[in-house]
């Protein structure tokens, strides 16, 4: 019981530290996402943002270098799964304070 | 399959494609269902498993391809941690990988940097034990070195006494007997005794003392 109550504990230490590491990197990510709207048959690139809770279309050209269009395709696509993996480190945080809290409430009673 | 294998077999498929998966010693829990094939036949049980997927590094200086592996594993959704002194872990819900070197001469405390790789490794005392006997088996199509069930073994009643945790001395006691008894089962005595003849005199002496306190009185005649 020692045993699996210990590496509970520090499965426990991990996940919270890798819930920090995760939010740390989301906020590491640019900003935003790419948006090409088409306006009159022409191509114009925006940078969509949400600030204070309002969405901005931010001008940025006719053009945009390639460098920028992979940054921000490859944010985007890091988002959502540092998004998700974050979530499911919240639920293993959850699972094993559970767990930890559960086992010290029987030793009382 | 689980989660957790899933996951892991893909950072199989990373490192191989790469060209370094030849070049690292898988060690550490996940070495346990790895030994399955080899104790195949004979009574073996795995145990708890960590997230924690321990790659060691047994020649840093040995020519290897070069990788960033903290790139080469971005898409998966590892995330680069740096500890204490700046030792490097990736991070997944899953897994947490993390490389390690034979500690050489004084030791250090200090990360040892594997540029050829992109990330840093701590050196431990040890290892070249684990890295001396090696044993290569097929895992999802890759083949990918382990230390010797014997080695592994006499390494985990090696290192038990010096953890600073009790479970985890307890941990490392109950994993070095269900592979060290497997191994008698096998008829393979004269493995464990060969390469524990080949160690030092005083790790010899740590390990008995441990067989001794804790009456593994077959494991400790399969010793002489």
């Amino acid at each position: 019981m020692r045993v699996i109550r210990s590496v509970l504990k520090e499965e426990l230490a991990n996940s919270l530290r890798m819930r920090r590491e995760y939010e740390r990197a989301l906020k590491q990510l640019p900003k935003g996402v790419l948006i090409r709207k088409q306006i009159r048959g022409h191509g114009y690139y925006y940078l969509l943002k949400r600030e204070s809770g309002r969405v901005r279309f931010e001008y940025l050209g006719r053009r945009i270098s390639l460098g920028m269009d992979h940054r921000y395709k490859e944010a985007k696509q890091l988002r959502a799964k540092y998004r998700k993996l974050l979530a499911q480190v919240k639920r293993q945080v959850s699972f094993l304070e559970r767990a930890l809290r559960g086992r010290s409430r029987r030793a009382v009673a | 399959m689980d989660a957790p294998v899933a996951l892991w077999r893909k950072v199989l498929d990373r490192l191989d494609e790469a060209g370094v998966l030849q070049h690292l010693v898988l060690i550490g829990s996940w070495c346990i269902p790895c030994y399955g094939e080899y104790f195949a036949g004979v009574p073996y049980t795995t145990s708890i498993r960590t997230r924690d997927l321990d790659f060691l590094v047994p020649s840093p200086r040995h020519p290897m391809p070069r990788v960033n592996l903290p790139e080469l594993l971005k898409d998966l959704g590892f995330v680069v941690d740096f500890r204490g002194e700046g030792y490097m872990k990736l991070d997944h819900p899953e897994l947490i990988v993390e490389f390690l070197v034979p500690e050489r001469g004084r030791g250090t405390d200090h990360p040892v940097s594997l540029p050829q790789l992109g990330v840093n490794a701590a050196a431990l005392r040890f290892l070249d034990l684990l890295a001396d006997r090696l044993i290569e088996t097929k895992v999802a199509g890759h083949l990918i070195r382990l230390p010797h069930p014997a080695a592994f073994g006499l390494h985990k009643l090696l290192i038990a006494p010096r953890r600073i945790k009790d479970a985890k001395a307890i941990k490392d006691k109950e994993e070095a007997f269900r592979v060290l008894n497997a191994l008698v089962a096998k008829g393979e005595t004269g493995q464990i005794r060969q390469i524990f003849q080949g160690i030092p005199r005083g790790w010899q002496r740590r390990i008995e003392q441990v067989l001794i306190s804790q009456k593994q009185s077959e494991l400790l005649e399969a010793l002489k």
